[in-house]
């Protein structure tokens, strides 16, 4: 056929990018999950017949960069018994769903016009429940994947728009809060067919061909743009690592994740070859999510102008090697429970690693580990169980070269996409009652460009006894890594207090907490990008004016002497003391008694700390 | 004694004129950016001449001006606002810095290079005193008036000349804030104090302080603004009454709104789909697209049934805005929209805008490729006409810069500038349909009302793209919002947050918080003048299923909810949700979180009139004819170009053709035809 002209090119591929968004808004202001709608735990994308990513501009990379391979063993599956109105649900790693963990649950559905197979349409959140021994996932200790909840292989839900009635009571027999689950689901099946009409609606001004030829143009034309970026990187083999501080069976034991990036003229592989085996603990990951974050840490590394086109074009130059009962890509029946933030963070954090070393201009430092937990007890104001995950205790966005990172809860899996509660929300929702989210001056990773702050969060417990999981933190022991002489993200701590009692809780365990307790998350920053000590004088005098690094910090982490009551810079002891490289390095650590923030001597890396 | 509308706009301030007859008259002067009532008062002063009048004799005949300024706008953009101070719940300090994350929802998940947000307020200025209130109302802890009045010392200390009080839960019971808002203006009578229950009394911490912090920001400068005014009318001999347009699509007089200054953002182009629907209306159509393409932007805001809307989940640049506002979504795509090669080969135009410094290369200014050099080069605008001959056009220039641009994609001047013109049209008519289709609308139901100076020139060409069947454009296209200000009512919107389920509610709590705001709009009106017989009451509440995070709002079938009526409503909720999101959960319990009252004072409609029919045909009209190069053609059509003030009612067009005026030009495209209708207005239809 002709060649596309420009114009319908442009039309057609931000008709699809529109879209995404569009389902993205439809989802979070229909569904009733804190995790989907106010923390926007949600993915939603457009793929070919064949798989290949069509369009994903917005969700967790873990959730839907690795969708082309459930699409491929969906088609394999079920062949020719795919027709209009089918939709599939699935949520398992194994078993032809390439699921990232059970509480996942991702609305699949192939789009028909004139009766051939052209799309799959994708609506992926995180559900707040999915059955398993504790209420909302993310508990340490399964004894396999059976035990972790729900395994749903990708199976059809609605057959030719039809319910499967039984199917369906089945499902919601076996999960907690059916009826909650039941509004997220039809929320999430809604927004499917809402976009299955859109893009028939687009098929039929365009015609077929030229939607088709405008996203392969498009994709070749992305390839290109990438291949030339990864071209400009120079050729050789670049390592990383990252660990976790344990996998939640073996306590207090580091599992590490290792990568070997060769760029090699066009092309990058990403090797993972080295990573530690796969663990008894719920750590492992798949190859789908690995596959997905891997990608994604490049993708990140590239020209932020390619930022709004990423499709299968942008993935053709990659490949990732994870050899099967390796962490990165586990074997049946391995639990998962964990993944999306160990190691899947790891496996992110290593392939940052690696690219800021081949390309230090687009540096990235680790940012603040997830804090999450699942905390579930009774509301004595209903008298109804309740489940109650967050963001909002978790710290900020590392530094990227040239940016000091964001003060605000994040964590780099998401690629800073979640969003925190409202507090005034929750405390209507959830029996806690918040005393404390607030940042925290000096507690993050320092440097020419230095991490967000880190976050203070306090909540006292108004209801009834009950426990916490949480398996969805990190980074008490482990500490992410800074860049280019930029400093690691400070130790985090979790506490309950009760009484004059304070009980430390470590990630990856289930701690009972009672009515009254108060619950302390201290949550560090990001990591720093460059060395502190040439951080220019102003920007470091602005952080002490505004309360973000203390007259301190200043000069033992900064170099910088800065008066304590009038705020001015000495800048005669300043060159002075910056004439030279500092004899000794200064970090923020937690004081696990008085929970300040203290200035101490950096020591050496295998220091006590757990 | 006549009406006046004048809107403040980034490059002109606009000024109509409805005489005693129902007719309008238009005038414009340039905006004088240091000290805005200049370039008022050069308005007023032009229509003043028109009249044979000095300023003071006219202004003495003048009853009533609205006006609309972006200087609200402008001072948040531009980030020349107060040095503001907020004192928060002891903890909370840096709600507002944190945000909901660390983007806000405009930016690519996959760029991660971007600077941290940069709030209004450092964080040395945000200070936390102990107190503390529940979702329940109840007080938990007293302020502590020690702690208050220590913070607001050291935040006057360090010379802020704002305020901003923003305390937990302050939407239940706003004792503490207000304690602190009364403290603290004793302390210093001279700052602007608000406290973020005055604002916007709705739940939802972060939106609710940010918005609070931008009025605190923009409240001096509008103060200051709008006394200037005031006075400056008054030494002028004008009696006449002063409302100012908000940004929720009322207006109000300038006592009440300086102490809410963030209602006056977006004041201006909000009145623009008023205008819309008033012209609409007149051809019996109320399904509208109005559009309004100015210099940088393209604004637009889909009418149906009449209705305008208005949503609260704004953003001014990177901070957000959670009061009501009318919803007009808005692309960088104007007049100086400048060309671009993007990183995979194609050509874009826009967001980006030469501005009115350097502006178009035609200009004589800049050197780059924009929208209007297209335009020119494509012979669409009238080199020795544009704004009437008060700028001069260098085509040369155009075509230089448009060529530049072209040679990188193997492409003539003419060629590119096709490309150029049909890549900003795809930019607009992206965004019409993504709003449209958003709301489940056919975009094809609707007719096209093209406002702002580059409108006319597009419109139809968009028009074409999106098979919208019919376009007006206003006589009064230029000065689309100035319009919009005559059709506006007088009014107030209040708001209570109560979080409640569907079989927990308490009829009396809910009359009672009915009873309150009704209170509270009679002493607001009774204020300005305006008995309570003359009041509108609008209830209505915002609701969801249990366990959802956002709200659909609902009419109250009456005045107040009883156990009647409270079937009607759910089950007006349920068919509304269907309606929004293509299904509903009748089998779920509803929620109730807040409930608002819109009261307004319906104003003197504005009458327009319409014109006879003239004997000469259009012809007479005819003011010479341009080369024009049309999408799809190899070479230029000879196109004749109509003198707008010169046509009639009745007279006719067919495409290509194109009709000049003093302000705008219309460019009616081969397939389409054009019509003069009674209010002199063209409308143009595809053939």
């Amino acid at each position: 056929m002709a060649p596309i002209d420009q114009i319908t090119l442009s039309t057609i591929w931000h008709g699809f990018q529109s879209l995404c968004r569009e389902m993205r808004t439809m989802m979070t202001r229909t569904s009733q999950s804190y995790l989907i709608s106010a923390l926007k735990d949600l993915s939603v994308g457009v793929w070919l017949a064949d798989g290949s990513t069509v369009a994903v501009p917005e969700g967790l990379p873990s959730q839907f960069l690795g969708t082309s391979f459930t699409i491929v063993d969906i088609r394999n599956m079920f062949k020719d018994d795919l027709h209009p109105g089918d939709v599939i649900l699935t949520n398992d790693p194994y078993h032809g769903g390439n699921n990232n963990h059970l509480p996942d649950w991702g609305y699949i559905r192939p789009v028909f016009f004139e009766g051939e197979l052209l799309f799959f349409t994708l609506v992926r959140g995180h559900m707040i429940d999915t059955g398993g021994s504790f209420p909302g996932g993310y508990f340490a200790n399964a004894y396999d994947i059976i035990a972790e909840g729900l395994c749903i292989p990708p199976l059809k839900v609605i057959k030719r728009g039809v319910v499967d009635a039984d199917l369906k009571k089945l499902i919601f027999n076996n999960v907690r809060w059916p009826a909650e689950l039941m509004i997220d689901t039809d929320a999430m099946i809604a927004t499917g067919k809402f976009a299955e009409n859109r893009i028939v609606q687009l098929l039929r001004r365009y015609g077929k061909d030229t939607v088709l030829g405008a996203i392969h143009e498009m994709m070749d034309r992305t390839e290109r743009a990438v291949r030339a970026e990864i071209a400009a990187i120079p050729d050789g083999t670049y390592t990383g690592e990252s660990s976790t501080d344990d996998d939640g069976t073996i306590l207090d034991q580091p599992v590490t994740v290792r990568v070997d990036v060769t760029v090699k003229g066009d092309s990058v592989t990403l090797d993972f070859s080295r990573s530690d085996a796969q663990r008894p603990g719920f750590i492992n990951s798949v190859y789908a999510p690995t596959y997905a974050r891997a990608t994604a840490a490049v993708i990140i590394n590239l020209d932020p102008a390619l930022a709004e086109f990423h499709n299968q074009g942008s993935v053709r130059p990659i490949t990732v090697i994870a050899p099967p009962g390796n962490v990165t890509n586990c074997k049946y029946p391995a639990t998962v429970g964990a993944c999306p933030v160990n190691c899947g963070t790891q496996v992110l954090e290593a392939v940052v690693e690696a690219m800021g070393k081949a390309r230090p201009e687009r540096s990235i430092a680790s940012w603040g580990k997830h804090r999450g937990d699942y905390t579930f007890a009774v509301d004595p104001r209903t008298g109804e169980r309740y489940v109650r995950t967050s963001f909002d205790y978790d710290g900020s966005a590392g530094a990227v070269w040239g940016h000091d990172g964001m003060t605000g809860p994040t964590s780099l899996p998401t690629l800073g996409w979640v969003q925190r509660g409202s507090i005034e929300e929750a405390e209507i929702r959830f029996p806690w009652r918040l005393l404390n989210l607030e940042a925290r001056p000096n507690f993050t990773g320092h440097g020419r460009w230095r991490g967000g702050l880190g976050i203070d969060w306090r909540a006292v417990n108004e209801g009834g006894d009950g426990r916490m999981s949480t398996g969805s933190s990190d980074g008490d022991f482990i500490q992410g890594k800074g860049a280019h002489g930029g400093q690691r993200v400070p130790r985090a701590r979790t506490f309950i207090l009760r009484g004059d009692q304070k009980i430390r809780v470590k990630p990856h365990r289930v701690d009972p907490f009672k009515k009254g307790d108060t619950v302390v998350k201290l949550s560090p920053g990001g990591a720093g990008v460059g060395d502190p000590w040439l951080r220019p004088i102003e920007e470091v005098a602005t952080d002490v004016e505004n309360e973000k690094v203390t007259v301190e910090a200043a000069r033992l982490i900064y170099g910088v002497v800065i008066d304590p009551v009038s705020l001015q810079v000495d800048q005669q002891a300043t060159a002075k003391l910056r004439s030279s490289p500092p004899e000794q390095r200064y970090e923020p650590v937690i004081n696990e008694e008085t929970l300040e923030i203290e200035i101490k001597p950096m020591g050496g890396p295998a220091e006590a700390g757990r | 004694m006549k009406q006046l509308t004048i809107d403040v706009g980034g490059t002109f301030t606009d000024c109509l004129v409805l005489e005693e007859s129902g007719q309008l008259q238009r005038f414009k002067a340039p905006t004088t950016p240091d000290d805005p009532t200049q370039g008022f008062f050069a308005t007023v002063d032009k229509a003043a001449r028109h009249y044979g009048r000095t300023l003071e004799q006219f202004l003495g005949e003048v009853e009533q001006i609205v006006h609309g300024t972006t200087l609200g706008t402008n001072t948040l953009i531009t980030g020349r606002g107060a040095k503001v101070g907020t004192i928060t719940t002891k903890g909370f300090r840096d709600i507002v810095e944190m945000r909901r994350g660390i983007r806000n929802l405009h930016g690519s998940m996959f760029d991660m290079f971007v600077d941290p947000y940069r709030p209004l307020v450092s964080r040395r200025r945000s200070l936390g005193v102990e107190e503390r209130t529940l979702y329940t109302g109840e007080i938990f802890t007293p302020l502590n008036e020690e702690e208050l009045r220590a913070a607001a010392r050291k935040l006057l200390d360090m010379g802020c000349t704002a305020i901003a009080i923003c305390f937990l839960h302050s939407y239940a019971n706003r004792e503490n804030e207000r304690r602190a808002k009364r403290i603290v203006q004793a302390m210093a009578p001279e700052v602007y104090v608000t406290a973020s229950h005055d604002i916007l009394p709705v739940f939802r911490e972060f939106e609710r302080f940010s918005t609070a912090v931008i009025s605190a920001y923009i409240g001096p400068a509008l103060t200051r603004y709008a006394r200037r005014l005031q006075s400056g009318l008054k030494e002028r001999g004008c009696n006449g009454r002063l409302l100012m347009m908000l940004a929720n699509g009322l207006v109000q007089v300038v006592d009440e709104c300086v102490d809410r200054a963030v209602y006056l953002l977006n004041s201006g182009p909000a009145a623009g789909p008023y205008g819309a629907s008033y012209l609409g209306g007149l051809h019996g159509k109320n399904n509208l697209l109005s559009m309004d393409m100015g210099g940088t932007s393209f604004d637009v805001c889909v009418i149906k049934d009449g209705e305008i809307p208005t949503t609260a989940d704004s953003w001014v640049g990177e901070h957000r805005v959670a009061i009501k506002m009318v919803d007009v979504p808005t692309v960088g795509a104007g007049g100086g929209s400048l060309a671009w090669i993007d990183s995979l080969g194609l050509l874009r135009v826009g967001p980006q805008s030469a501005g009115a410094d350097p502006g178009p290369a035609a200009y004589g200014k800049g050197e780059d490729a924009t929208v209007t050099d297209a335009d020119l080069v494509l012979g669409y605008i009238p080199a020795d006409y544009f704004l009437g001959g008060d700028v001069r056009l260098e085509v040369n220039r155009s075509h230089q810069a448009v060529a530049r641009i072209g040679s990188r994609l193997n492409m003539d001047a003419k060629q590119a500038a096709v490309v150029m013109y049909t890549a900003i049209n795809t930019v607009m008519s992206n965004l019409i349909t993504e709003v449209c289709t958003k709301k489940g609308h056919d975009v094809r139901d609707f007719t096209l009302v093209a406002g702002g100076g580059a409108g006319g020139v597009h419109a139809a060409a968009i028009a074409r793209q999106l098979s919208i069947p019919m376009v007006i454009v206003p006589r009064v296209a230029a000065l689309m919002s100035a319009f919009g200000m005559f059709t506006m009512d007088l009014g107030l919107e209040y708001a209570r947050s109560c979080a409640r389920r569907e079989g927990n509610l308490d009829f009396g709590e809910i009359s009672g918080l009915y009873v309150d705001m009704r209170r509270q709009a009679r002493e607001d009106f009774a204020r300005i003048g305006i008995p309570e017989s003359q009041l509108a009451y609008k209830p209505t509440v915002e609701m969801r299923y249990v366990g959802q995070f956002h709200e659909v709002e609902v009419d109250l079938p009456a005045e107040d909810l009883n156990a009647e009526n409270l079937k009607t409503l759910l089950a007006n909720f349920h068919a509304q949700y269907e309606k929004l999101y293509t299904y509903s959960m009748p089998w779920r319990a509803v929620e109730f979180l807040t409930y608002r009252l819109k009261v307004t004072a319906a104003r003197r409609p504005v009458e327009m009139v319409a014109l006879g029919r003239t004997a000469g045909g259009v012809e007479t009209a005819r003011r010479g004819s341009r080369m024009c190069l049309f999408e799809g053609d190899s070479r230029p059509l000879e196109t004749p170009a109509y003198d707008w003030d010169r046509m009639a009612p009745g007279h006719k067009v067919s495409g290509p053709a194109l009709i000049d005026d003093k302000t705008t030009t219309v460019l009616v495209p081969p397939g389409f035809t054009c019509e003069v209708d009674a209010y002199h207005n063209l409308v143009m239809r595809a053939r």
